[in-house]
């Protein structure tokens, strides 16, 4: 067993693709874990940790002012301030409440309270910034806490002093700097103004020379707008010509419309006419008696060109009628193709599998090759239609069939035809001596009840 | 021998004109006089007889009429029946009307009217009934018509006139990855399943995906329009997706350049020309396995019996990170097109048909 790697890699390559597209899938139904994420995200984004409830006073304490305050209310509050509460612990502030108390009030508060985050070391300092505010007593505790850290106040005084000395010193050197880069501004700016003046005096001199440029092409629209009169006025004329051109091509249009219609009703009430006249035909029943001897005829005729004809030939039949004509040809193993003109009866023929074709017996014989048919069987009301040439019938006749082949001429009233056909076109002898007359040989007649055929071979 | 080419109407960039103009192109190099006749006919440098003029034209019963049918027309059924000169149908498929249900009363009447006129053309018996596919040609044998009357040859086309011309990508989104739609806006194309199909991509790991749909849209098919621009925004895909009604050779050029497939949801073609553009240009083909679309694209691309959004994800996600099945889709689409579609092979075949109709 062979098999092609191209064709495996390929089959394997949409395996491969129809297992992703089904994970695909699959991931599609199950609410997706990532999906969550931005939101769990977007919680945190606002700045409040709220799974810490543990802070030492001094995390809390290091910002200043408003920034102190919002610390405050995310810390203890998990939440940002609000404008109420956070004016009033500004004011607070700004009456000169330590921080202690300020984070005090935000923790013992109802709200704090229920959060109950812990705040290391914030306890004992609020419970003083508490005392101190009891009248008298406060007053007392206010100069304690005041004297007991006198030494560290010394201290913090003069490590603020050497941090002024230093930062005045740094902003001494940066004002010099700023001093100096300032200096150079200036100069530069000076060198631009002189560089400006310059390129304002070359655009002047631009502009100047594009106003002459303007003057002349001025000139020159004048002209051009002159001799677009003199254009409009001729396309004036040739439009007004046009115009009548226009009525005349639409009349002729017109015409040519109402012609088209006149024709169209002339073939389709044709067509109908045809129609009718196809349904007529194909309603009129065929006598018992005579259906029976029309077979045998048949029968007959067709043993005898059977008989005559090499294994495999190719027959045409023109005017195959209801096909009985084709079954008796099929039953004697000869394979033949019809045409007929009456579209019920193909179609009735073509239900009942006959090898059957719509249309024009004369054309189905012109588009026959050269020496491409065995057989050819024409059925006498053919020959008599009005519009069947005879002699160029039988020139094609003569030209399609091969060497040796055979034409079978039908000479016997249709089953099923409006009008019968005249005695003078079934007579036999008349058409024997114009086959011979066309070029054909060995013409014989086949003579049965109610019909006779011809035959006659080509050389 | 003298062969009259009947066509419902001549226009450029049209697949039916360009069909039957390569046609008259190459009958005559094989020593044909050849004749064109439309009722009408725009932008086409030949010239074109009137149809009523057609019976005037016919001298020999060895002469040919080649009816191009794509559409109603009572003209050429009732030609064939009276002409004596040998007669070909040269058949373009008809949509089926149940496609237009909905959007278009008028393209439900029009194409209900195309089809019943194949029973009327299998029962005329004419010497050849040439299909552009197999799929178009059981049409025909499915009402009766022998096999040995029956033809297929791919159409004419325009592909290499494409394949020459500079591309012009100043409207061609710059994305990554590109999914490109040609065709009509016409609702048996399959543009929804698109929409659906680049909402998945976009799901899975090609968040940067993008259609471009190049195709017109017939004012009658408005409705049609209406509602993929509605569906686009359910998707909220407005920025991903591009809709190009008017363009050029040149930008379709570069459009095939740029995709990164040419997917083809269309679930009714009787070919496909776009498929056999993508395969001569090298752009990997993703498709549906409708009506013709087998057989014109072959083993040149992925085939899929379903328009599922996520198999056609997958399938965009596989070829861009794929660079040996990339190469493999390229190399075959290149040899189908040189073996079966190339002007070349498709001279030589009609070339033997006429011999054939020669000796009907």
């Amino acid at each position: 067993m062979s098999s092609n790697p191209q064709h495996d890699y390929l089959e394997r390559v949409k395996a491969e693709i129809r297992a992703e597209a089904d994970c695909a899938r699959e991931r599609d139904r199950v609410p997706r874990a990532e999906a969550l994420a931005p939101a769990q995200a977007r919680a945190c984004d606002d700045g409040i940790d709220r799974e810490c409830l543990d802070y030492a006073i001094g995390e809390l304490t290091d910002a200043h002012y408003s920034a102190f305050l919002d610390l405050a209310f995310r810390a203890l509050l998990k939440r940002p301030p609000d404008d109420v509460g956070s004016e009033t612990q500004v004011r607070l502030l700004a009456a000169g409440a330590s921080k202690a108390e300020i984070l005090g009030n935000l923790r013992w508060s109802p709200e704090g309270r229920r959060i109950g985050t812990r705040v290391r070391g914030l306890l004992p300092r609020y419970a003083l910034a508490k005392l101190a505010r009891v009248p008298l007593l406060g007053y007392f505790v206010d100069w304690g806490i005041a004297l007991a850290g006198l030494p560290i106040l010394l201290r913090h005084q003069r490590a603020a002093d050497t941090s002024v000395a230093a930062r005045f010193a740094a902003a001494t050197d940066a004002q010099r700097e700023h001093d100096r880069r300032l200096e150079e501004f200036r100069i530069g700016l000076a060198a631009l103004g002189v560089e400006h003046d310059r390129h304002f005096e070359a655009i002047g001199d631009d502009i100047r020379r594009a106003l002459l440029r303007l003057d002349s092409l001025e000139q020159r629209a004048q002209a051009l707008e002159g001799r677009t009169t003199t254009l409009e006025q001729v396309s004036a004329t040739s439009a007004r010509e046009l115009i009548d051109q226009r009525h005349h091509v639409l009349t002729a249009n017109h015409w040519v419309v109402s012609l088209q219609r006149n024709l169209a009703e002339l073939e389709d009430a044709a067509n109908a006419q045809r129609a009718r006249t196809d349904q007529l035909t194909a309603t009129i029943k065929e006598p018992a008696a005579e259906s029976a001897s029309r077979s045998a005829r048949h029968a007959g005729w067709a043993g005898e060109l059977a008989t005559r004809l090499p294994a495999a030939s190719a027959v045409l039949d023109l005017g195959s009628g209801d096909g009985a004509w084709l079954d008796a040809l099929s039953a004697r193993g000869v394979a033949a193709r019809g045409v007929e003109t009456n579209s019920v009866l193909v179609a009735r023929a073509q239900a009942r599998g006959a090898q059957i074709a719509l249309g024009d017996p004369l054309g189905a014989l012109t588009r026959c090759a050269d020496a491409s048919l065995g057989g050819l069987v024409v059925a006498a009301h053919t020959l008599a239609a009005s519009d069947t040439d005879i002699a160029e019938l039988l020139a094609h006749a003569q030209r399609a069939l091969k060497p040796e082949g055979y034409l079978l001429l039908r000479l016997e009233q249709g089953a099923t035809r409006l009008v019968g056909t005249s005695s003078a076109m079934l007579d036999a002898a008349h058409w024997a001596a114009i086959l011979r007359g066309a070029g054909f040989d060995a013409v014989s007649e086949l003579v049965a009840t109610s019909g006779t055929a011809l035959l006659a071979r080509r050389p | 021998m003298r062969i009259a080419m009947l066509v419902p109407g001549l226009a450029p960039h049209d697949a039916v004109s360009n069909d039957a103009l390569g046609m008259t192109v190459a009958l005559r190099s094989l020593g044909h006089e050849v004749a064109l006749f439309a009722p009408h006919a725009r932008g086409i440098d030949e010239p074109v007889h009137a149809p009523a003029t057609l019976d005037a034209w016919l001298r020999s019963t060895t002469d040919v009429v080649i009816y191009h049918y794509c559409s109603s027309w009572d003209f050429p059924l009732a030609l064939f029946r009276r002409a004596r000169a040998r007669r070909v149908v040269r058949y373009h498929n008809i949509t089926p009307p149940e496609f237009f249900a909905g959007w278009s009363a008028g393209y439900v009447d029009e194409c209900a009217r195309a089809r019943a006129q194949l029973d009327a053309f299998a029962t005329l018996d004419c010497e050849l009934y040439l299909g552009d596919s197999p799929f178009n040609v059981a049409d025909f044998t499915a009402r009766g018509v022998g096999a040995d009357r029956c033809a297929v040859l791919a159409p004419f086309h325009q592909v290499a006139q494409l394949a020459a011309l500079a591309p012009d990508s100043s409207r061609i989104p710059d994305a990554v990855p590109l999914l490109l739609m040609v065709g009509r806006l016409a609702p048996n194309k399959g543009h929804l399943d698109l929409v659906d199909a680049l909402a998945a991509c976009i799901a899975s790991d090609d968040e940067g995906a993008h259609l471009l749909i190049i195709g017109k849209l017939d004012p009658n098919l408005a409705s049609y329009g209406e509602a993929l621009r509605a569906h686009i925004q359910e998707r909220s895909l407005q920025s991903r997706v591009t809709l190009l009604h008017d363009a050029d050779g040149a930008e379709l050029r570069a459009a095939y350049e740029r995709a990164d497939a040419l997917v083809m949801l269309s679930q009714h073609e009787g070919f496909c020309v776009p498929l056999i553009e993508a395969m001569a240009l090298g752009t990997p083909v993703i498709a549906l396995a409708s009506s013709a679309i087998p057989w014109t694209l072959g083993d040149a691309g992925l085939l899929w019996e379903a328009a599922d959004p996520h198999l056609i994800a997958a399938s965009v996600a596989r070829l861009r990170r794929d660079e040996e099945l990339r190469r493999m889709l390229r190399e075959r689409g290149l040899k189908r097109y040189a073996d079966a579609f190339a002007p070349a092979p498709l001279a030589r075949q009609l070339g033997q048909l006429m011999g054939r109709i020669s000796t009907a």
